[in-house]
């Protein structure tokens, strides 16, 4: 079977989940994967998932907005099975305090124990990683720095989302739905795999460099000496009114070479910048304009099946931000056509792990035939 | 002495990279995300004792002993 999506709009989690579960089949899998609105009681959910699937390991977290191969959906539930022939194995570990460094510890150890390897020994080239964390927490820097210190092997992800009610946010393992917590998974693929990070913009000459922050809580009091606010807007060359009008078109990018990181503002607090992510003292951060972003994933796409050759499913978090970008545009259905034909699910995410934090991203894990 | 965090940031990417390139790269954003950027430090860059203080902390997160 290798690998098989479904999806569901029925209303009740027992009805989505059995849904899905008809037209999976009975035939045994060695992973399921599973995204779903909050409209789903999660812990109903949790326990109606692992009912159905009784015995086969399971992750999944909520979301704001789903995403499966040829559609961009809302108040539903999409699943990614994983066959017998897809993977050589798997293991899940739930961190229940993910923003501890000692329980991030914990669950590497665990890895470690299941894989009979050192974590910092497994080999990235057969080994791929799954994060899913609490959308909310604001745990994701540690979660993802203690992960890369720790190995090489890749984790990609998102942080879970609520619909944008920004209440709570659930991520789901053993048949239990868990808030400030992350679950993540370390698969061997039987197949290559590979990764696609496409955030849509380009990188304008200025920078701007954070001279004074308040990193715990995302802030940044000063670029350049100034307070944030009136450097940002001193940037794009309007007022401090009109800047807050264009934190979607005119985030903030940590240059990686030419590659962005992405630090999206949220809002003015004063004269100070809340970010969605974390930045540090020192860091230049470049400021980014958008582009179209079905053309640049369309792009990225295309780049990546000429180095891996057909895709046989991908898992895409992309970010809320540019789904609100791609509804503002009226581009949702283009969007979801980009992965049509390609067994695809995906979630609207408050925030992408790819190496580390990041925003207004597309963070993906491809598989290949 | 000028350049020793240029020394010690190779010293890091090579021991943790071991010569793979996607290793190499992908260290190096990872420092890049700490907060120190490879590519400011070159072998003129005049030492600063919080910059240095700084890579050691990332060095030993890495779990990389520098000499």
């Amino acid at each position: 079977m290798s690998i098989q999506t479904a999806y569901s709009s029925q209303a009740s989690p027992a009805e989505a989940v059995a849904d899905v579960k008809k037209q999976l089949g009975s035939e045994p899998l060695k992973l399921l994967l599973f995204f779903a609105s909050t409209q789903y009681d999660p812990t109903v959910l949790a326990k109606a998932v692992n009912d159905a699937f009784p015995g086969t390991p399971h992750l999944g977290c909520t979301t704001a907005g789903e995403i499966t191969s040829g559609l961009m959906l809302e108040k539903s539930l999409v699943v990614m099975a994983f066959g017998t022939d897809a993977l050589a194995d798997v293991n899940i570990q739930l961190v229940l305090e993910p923003a501890n460094p000692a329980a991030v510890m914990q669950a590497l150890m665990n890895f470690e124990q299941h894989f009979g390897e050192p974590i910092a020994a497994l080999d990235m080239d057969r080994y791929v990683g799954l994060v899913l964390v609490d959308g909310m927490g604001g745990a994701e820097e540690t979660l993802m720095e203690g992960l890369g210190d720790a190995t090489d092997v890749l984790f990609v992800g998102g942080s879970a989302g609520d619909d944008l009610a920004f209440k709570a946010t659930w991520v789901f393992s053993g048949g239990l739905a868990h808030s400030n917590a992350a679950v993540l998974a370390i698969l061997r693929p039987t197949g290559r795999f590979g990764f696609i990070k496409t955030q849509s913009f380009i990188t304008l000459p200025k920078k701007l460099v954070a001279t004074q922050v308040d990193e715990p809580n995302r802030r940044v009091l000063e670029f350049d000496g100034k307070p944030a606010a009136v450097a940002y807007a001193e940037a794009l060359s309007v007022s401090v009114a009109d800047a807050s009008k264009r934190f979607m078109r005119n985030p903030v990018g940590l240059m990686a070479g030419d590659e962005p990181f992405v630090r999206s503002p949220q809002r003015f607090d004063g004269n100070a910048m809340v970010f969605y992510c974390n930045v540090k003292e020192g860091m230049e951060l470049s400021l980014l304009e958008s582009r179209d972003i079905v053309e640049d994933t369309t792009k990225a796409i295309e780049a990546k099946q000429k180095e891996l050759g057909t895709f046989s499913a991908i898992v895409n978090f992309n970010c809320i931000l540019r789904t609100l970008e791609l509804k503002a545009a009226g581009q949702m259905d283009a969007y979801g056509k980009v992965f049509a034909g390609v067994p695809t699910i995906g979630f609207s995410t408050y925030g992408e792990e790819f190496l580390g934090h990041i925003n207004q991203t597309a963070t993906m894990l491809v598989f290949a035939r | 002495m000028p350049g020793l965090v240029k020394k010690m940031i190779d010293a890091i990417v090579l021991e943790r990279s071991k010569g793979n390139v996607v290793i190499a790269n992908s260290t190096r954003t990872k420092l890049l995300l700490k907060g120190i950027d490879p590519l400011k430090y070159t072998p003129t860059t005049e030492d600063d004792a919080a910059i240095i203080a700084k890579v050691r902390t990332a060095a030993l997160d890495f779990g990389v002993r520098l000499s």
